[in-house]
């Protein structure tokens, strides 16, 4: 029974693989690796935040550099793969709204809503452009209230529901003391929020497929968390580690060369929590040395321009293209489990051997219950 | 319905969602740091408004919002109480 990895169907869309690549910004997921990722089978995703900065005008017109990079990222990516391709993008960025329509507009298959609540979207354009609505959330009260949220103002609900417990990369959506503590961690909210998703399928009769996130390794890590009721799962930091990957050797780099004590948890300009590899930066940072910066872009309706320590957009586009010096990697509690870069197709290849080889399912196994 | 009654179903509302005594809620108290809402309270508590209320609160007018008080002035112009004196 069940030796085959189940597909992941969101909306109309449906995965052979029920992996979902997470969205990496700034400029870590492109085309490459959602192209990469999707012609495997999973679903790419391209990381909106950020990603207009290798537009020439991205400093004096960053809507419109955003904009347009978004669109041909989204245009180069279709051009390599005829799977499935999402868009991340996140409630904080000033532009929301705009790539938003963006990537409706260009007919992404799937928008990936998170760090913030995503309440104002613009349901019928999706819907007429066949583009199906995930928010990510990390606890059931969130999925509560955008769920409620979308049936009172939309009769209406999203078409899925990432859940992210606290050992992801990027930003964390708990508080500090929460991100160590039992009940929060994803084997506790995971069930939580497939209850409250629960009842929103019965009142529309449709399958809301809720997809587990955050330190999810390997291929029994996804066998543990399907078995638990999730239809899929979202991993980032493995797909980082590929040659696929559209960050710098560097950066990659970092992640192959990390310990587990330099994973650290950091006080983002976000406003949220975040884990990243502890470096040079981080540590003056963490010193209280302040690294002045004029903001050219206010690209964070949350960020704090006058007292933050540092500007993350620059931060980040430094670390995407390798100078670490002036920036720093995001990463999942995980990380320092990779040792080393392979690609996209090794990966997943690795992950459905491994899913496939619990004894239950391996016909190799000599075990008397096959 | 009066200021002060309105100011009454506010506090009882707030009191619930945010698990603090009535006696806390005052129309001075701030939302975020006095009561301690996080930003998913705010929305779960405009939710629970909206329907005592039978109004619509934006998103915009939401993020004007920091006291109890600011709750109450909103609700007395959105059901035009003043009108009725
Ligand atoms: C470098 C990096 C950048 C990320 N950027 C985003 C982002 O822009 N938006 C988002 O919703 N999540 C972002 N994430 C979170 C991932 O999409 C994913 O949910 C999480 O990292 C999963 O945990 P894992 O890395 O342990 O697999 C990022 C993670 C990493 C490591």
């Amino acid at each position: 029974m069940k030796c085959e990895l189940p597909h992941l169907r969101i909306g109309e869309y449906e995965a052979k693989i029920p992996i979902v690549q997470g969205g990496m910004s700034v400029g870590i997921s492109l085309d490459n690796l959602a192209s990469a990722v999707a012609n495997e089978g999973g679903i790419g995703v391209i990381g909106a935040a950020g990603i207009g900065m290798m537009e020439p005008d991205f400093d004096t017109n960053f809507r419109e550099a955003n904009k347009r990079a978004l669109k041909t990222v989204i245009r180069k990516t279709r051009s390599k793969t005829n799977g499935i391709v999402g868009v991340n993008i996140m409630v904080a960025l000033t532009d929301f709204e705009e790539l938003v329509e963006t990537a409706i507009d260009e007919k992404a298959d799937l928008l990936f809503l998170g760090a913030g609540l995503p309440l104002k979207v613009p349901i019928e354009e999706a819907r007429k452009r066949s583009t199906a609505i995930v928010p990510i959330v990390s606890s059931a009260k969130a999925a509560k209230l955008v769920f409620d949220y979308w049936h009172r103002r939309y009769g209406d609900i999203p078409d899925g529901v990432v859940v992210e417990g606290p050992l992801a990369g990027g930003h964390l959506g708990f508080k500090k003391e929460q991100i160590e503590r039992k009940e929060y961690q994803l084997e506790r909210i995971l069930p939580e929020v497939i209850k409250v998703v629960q009842c929103f399928e019965e009142l529309y009769s449709r399958k809301i497929p809720v997809i587990a996130a955050g330190g999810i390794f390997t291929g029994m890590d996804i066998r543990k968390y399907i078995e638990m009721g999730a239809a899929g799962v979202q991993m980032a930091s493995r797909f980082v580690a590929t040659e696929e990957c559209d960050a710098s050797k560097e950066f990659k780099e970092m992640y192959v060369r990390c310990t587990k004590e330099d994973l650290i948890i950091i006080d983002s300009p976000v406003g949220l929590p975040g884990r990243a590899i502890n470096n040079h930066f981080l540590e003056e940072v963490n010193k209280g040395t302040k690294k002045p910066f004029v903001c050219p872009w206010k690209c964070l309706r949350t960020c704090d321009v006058v007292n933050s320590p540092y500007c993350i957009g620059s931060a980040l586009i430094n670390a995407k293209n390798g100078m670490l010096n002036d920036g720093f990697a995001f990463a999942g509690a995980n990380a320092y489990r990779i040792h080393s870069i392979t690609t996209v197709k090794e990966l997943m290849e690795e992950l459905m051997e491994d899913y496939l080889s619990s004894s239950f399912c391996n016909p190799r196994s000599t075990s008397s219950n096959s | 319905m009066d200021r002060d009654e309105i100011f009454e179903k506010v506090r009882t509302i707030i009191s619930e969602k945010l698990g603090v005594e009535e006696d806390e809620v005052t129309e001075e108290s701030t939302l975020d740091e006095d009561l301690g809402a996080d930003s998913l309270d705010l929305v779960d508590l405009t939710m629970a408004i909206e329907d005592e209320f039978g109004v619509r609160v934006e998103d915009e007018e939401l993020e004007k919002i920091k006291t109890v008080g600011d709750v109450v002035n909103k609700l007395v112009s959105a059901l035009g109480t003043e009108d009725e004196e």
